[in-house]
């Protein structure tokens, strides 16, 4: 999926990495109704090509993919200096990927399936805390593609 | 004609030492052991040969067999035989041949222990040599099978068609079966001479026949003759019935005859005697020489014996190749009756004791007769039993059931073989082992093996619970964050129906894609009896990753799958075959887990083996098998992980093994193990089948 053309009030831009594509589309749907403007990926490396500092104001990611794991991504993000936000959302419920996602500096670690308000009120934190503005919904309605 | 009974008294020879009863007798009466030598020679002797008592005591009495008969020495088969009927020449005093009507008999004690051989004999006349040639072959090759039956408890019916008669009826018994079968059921066996026994007591032994209906030992083939010669003779004591008799192989042209006692005691006492030239080539004596030890022998037999004369059967092939029928399963298929005929027709003549027990039978008797009961429990078996006799085969084994005598069903292995010449048409075998216990056994075993593979799948997938959560939540997840995003949507002043009619449509086919998940994992969770259909194993080993393939992500595992193209099918069950890879999959993902080498990679190929059957191999680049444990790496309860499943490798052995298939693990050169099974394509050729049956 293309990015979306930033406007010119430079919305937010999320990134989004599941393998699932079902998931990808839901998340991006959803990002599109709240007035986000996101980009997906199916896998961490995807990710990690098209990566450059303050390109994105968010990270949306799944834990256990082929290949390098959502965790991983996070620690790789660390190392580089990354100061994006990165929210951590699995189907594993285990103490210990919870605990290891927060204790590297996880924005938040949600379960899936994941509640929208939840996530909502999580992005919109961690866009302010970003220093980026997280529109309200009940603004203008983002052009549909 | 009262010689040519044997009455069930009690056979008392009493003393060997004839009395001097033999001493008055005006027949010749000679008295000789086991050798032939002569230990009496009485008055009546010597009247008829010419030679004293003293001259011949302690000779043998082929001494003076005439040199100018040519007849063979009839010794040995008088004493295998115990009878003998013929004329003799033997020469006289003075030089003369004398021409003697002679009767032999051996006497033996109540343990069938030899006594003595006693000669009755007549002076048979001054007969020129070709007429004594001519009647020495008849009689010794006139076989009369003698009857004497009590008709008085078919009296009533007797008087019934008499009557039935008497009303200016004619009466055609051929069309009358229920008044044939009343007749023989009612008429009663007295006495029998050993040629009837011998011919169609079956082998039930004089002591089974006497006293019994006239039906359980006529020929089917000709009771309503002998019926409506009861019949006859019932309604005129004076009158003799002759007829020729339909009798099949052992007589040419039998000639039945019957008459009424002349005696007025006991009443309704009828004889009925039969007459044929022997067309076996087989002596009788020959038949009785053999015929103990050979009856011990099956009568001892582990396994159950029917002796059945299938000569009618034989016959009546010929007659239908003779008329061009070829294919005789279609031909029985359009004249059922044929079957139904042959059921009748053929009769049992012989059976062990196992036999007896296995029918639940009381004695012998109760299971010489038409071959109809055998046939009871098993629709379709007569039928094949004849197609195999008419295709010229040599046996036909089939698992098959009988109904025993007390009603209950019994699995049996039932073989018959048939006879081929030049051997005697007359002998078709059938043996019966019972399996029922065999089956029980195998259904038992059965059970505990699909116990035992639902346990490992139940254990399976608990260990891969998180991979299958994670499968299922994929889908839940995306349909839950599509609706909520329609919900928004719909929330909106401008409402984008377009829009929520797409997430919609997602929304059904991620609960599509949820619930047919399910159906899989419940299909692998839930207890089935294995059935075995064609399936592609390529298919089966795609499903069979959706179980696995999360679990190998989360290990950061590559798995590259390598699937042959146009692979045949194999007979199998999916399930079954699914758990073995998923097991395989699992033991690689562990090991790798567990050794945490630096690559890690699971490779999975299918193909086609050198022998044409269809392989899957799951090689991964762990730490292998240890070299200690090659040879028990699919022992029960051998483990080398952890936590793992001991029994897994077990389950995939016995399960491929049922497939007819083998399995096994090896090390690769360059590290890890490699795992490799085949399943066997139906209908090639050298298929390691476990089992297979013709």
């Amino acid at each position: 999926m293309p990015a979306r053309t930033p406007l010119s009030f430079k919305a937010p831009l999320v990134a989004v990495v599941d393998d699932d594509e079902a998931v990808r589309e839901a998340l991006s749907e959803l990002l599109l109704v709240l007035g986000l403007a996101c980009q997906t990926f199916d896998r961490v490396d995807a990710f990690m090509a098209e990566y450059v500092p303050d390109r994105f104001d968010c990270l949306i990611t799944d834990v256990s993919m082929p290949g390098r794991s959502g965790l991983e991504l996070q620690e790789r993000l660390r190392e580089l200096g990354s100061p994006m936000p990165v929210i951590i959302i699995t189907a594993d419920t285990s103490p210990s990927t919870r605990g290891r996602a927060l204790s590297a500096g996880a924005f938040a670690c949600l379960t899936k399936p994941v509640n929208d308000d939840v996530l909502f009120h999580h992005l919109q934190s961690a866009l302010n805390r970003a220093g980026s503005s997280c529109e309200d919904e009940r603004q203008d309605t983002p052009s549909d593609e | 004609m009262s010689n040519l009974f044997q009455r069930a008294a009690p056979g008392d020879h009493g003393s060997p030492h004839v009395t001097e009863l033999a001493d008055l007798a005006s027949e010749s009466v000679i008295v000789s052991d086991e050798q032939g030598v002569i230990r009496y020679w009485n008055a009546a002797s010597e009247v008829l040969y010419g030679w004293p008592a003293m001259a011949m005591l302690g000779r043998r009495v082929q001494t003076i067999g005439s040199l100018a008969h040519i007849g063979t020495d009839h010794f040995d088969a008088l004493l295998r035989e115990g009878r003998w009927e013929g004329v003799v020449r033997r020469r006289g005093l003075t030089g003369t041949d004398i021409v003697a009507a002679v009767r032999q008999i051996v006497r033996r004690d109540a343990t069938g222990a030899f006594l003595d051989i006693v000669e009755f004999g007549q002076n048979a006349g001054s007969l020129s040599q070709a007429a004594y040639l001519r009647m020495d072959a008849e009689l010794q090759s006139s076989l009369a099978a003698s009857w004497e039956l009590d008709t008085s408890p078919a009296r009533p019916l007797l008087d019934a068609i008499a009557e039935h008669r008497r009303g200016g009826n004619t009466i055609d018994l051929h069309r009358h079966p229920d008044w044939v079968d009343g007749l023989l059921t009612a008429t009663r066996i007295l006495a029998v001479n050993n040629r009837a026994v011998r011919m169609f007591g079956a082998h039930a032994g004089y002591e089974q026949m006497i006293g019994q209906p006239i039906a359980a030992f006529w020929p089917a083939e000709s009771r309503s003759l002998l019926a409506a010669m009861l019949e006859s003779v019932a309604s005129d004591r004076t009158r003799l019935e002759t007829r020729k008799m339909v009798l099949s192989g052992a007589l040419r042209n039998p000639v039945v005859k019957a008459w009424h006692s002349a005696e007025p005691s006991p009443p309704d006492t009828v004889f009925v005697t039969i007459n044929g030239a022997t067309s076996d080539e087989r002596t009788t004596w020959e038949l009785q020489a053999s015929e103990d030890r050979y009856r011990r022998l099956i009568q001892y037999l582990p396994t159950a014996l029917w002796q059945v004369d299938s000569r009618r059967a034989g016959e009546a092939f010929d007659e239908l190749k003779a008329n061009g029928v070829r294919d005789i399963a279609g031909h029985l298929a359009r004249n059922p009756d044929l079957v139904e005929h042959a059921k009748d027709v053929v009769r049992v003549t012989d059976v062990n004791r196992d036999a007896v027990s296995l029918f639940r039978g009381s004695n012998a008797a109760d299971l010489i007769k038409p071959v109809r009961y055998i046939f009871a429990a098993a629709p379709g078996l007569a039928e094949r039993v004849m197609v195999a006799h008419f295709e010229g085969r040599r046996n036909l084994i089939e698992e098959t059931r009988i109904r025993a005598f007390d009603g209950s069903i019994i699995d049996v292995l039932f073989t018959v073989t048939y006879p081929v010449p030049p051997e005697h048409l007359d002998n078709t075998f059938i043996t019966m082992q019972d399996i029922s216990e065999r089956l029980n056994a195998e259904q038992q075993l059965r059970k505990l093996q699909s116990d035992f593979s639902h346990a490992g799948r139940i254990a399976t997938l608990g260990e891969l619970a998180t991979s299958i959560a994670h499968e299922i939540n994929q889908p839940l997840a995306a349909i839950v964050t599509n609706g909520e995003t329609s919900l928004r949507w719909l929330a909106r002043a401008d409402q984008n129906t377009e829009k929520v009619a797409q997430l919609t449509s997602r929304i059904v086919s991620n609960a599509r894609r949820a619930s047919d998940i399910i159906h899989r994992i419940r299909g692998m969770a839930a207890k089935h009896e294995p059935e075995k259909r064609l399936i592609d194993l390529n298919e089966v080993a795609e499903e069979a990753l959706l179980f696995i393939r999360h679990d190998i992500d989360s290990k950061s595992i590559v798995l590259s799958a390598n699937f042959g193209a146009d692979l045949p099918r194999v007979l199998g069950d999916r399930i079954q075959l699914q758990q073995v890879i998923i097991n395989l999959l699992v033991n690689s993902v562990q090991a790798i887990a567990q050794s945490g080498g630096p690559t890690r990679r699971i490779d999975i190929e299918t193909s086609i083996d050198g022998n044409g059957a269809v392989a899957l191999s799951v090689i991964d680049d762990g730490p292998g098998i240890p070299t200690a444990d090659l040879a028990r790496v699919f022992d029960s309860f051998f483990s080398t992980k952890d936590a793992g499943l001991g029994i897994g490798l077990t389950i995939c052995q016995s399960i491929i093994t049922a497939h007819g298939g083998r399995i096994a693990g090896t090390n690769r050169p360059s590290g890890g193990a490699h795992f490799h099974f085949t399943v066997p394509v139906p209908g090639m050729t050298g298929a390691d089948t476990g089992s297979a049956r013709s």
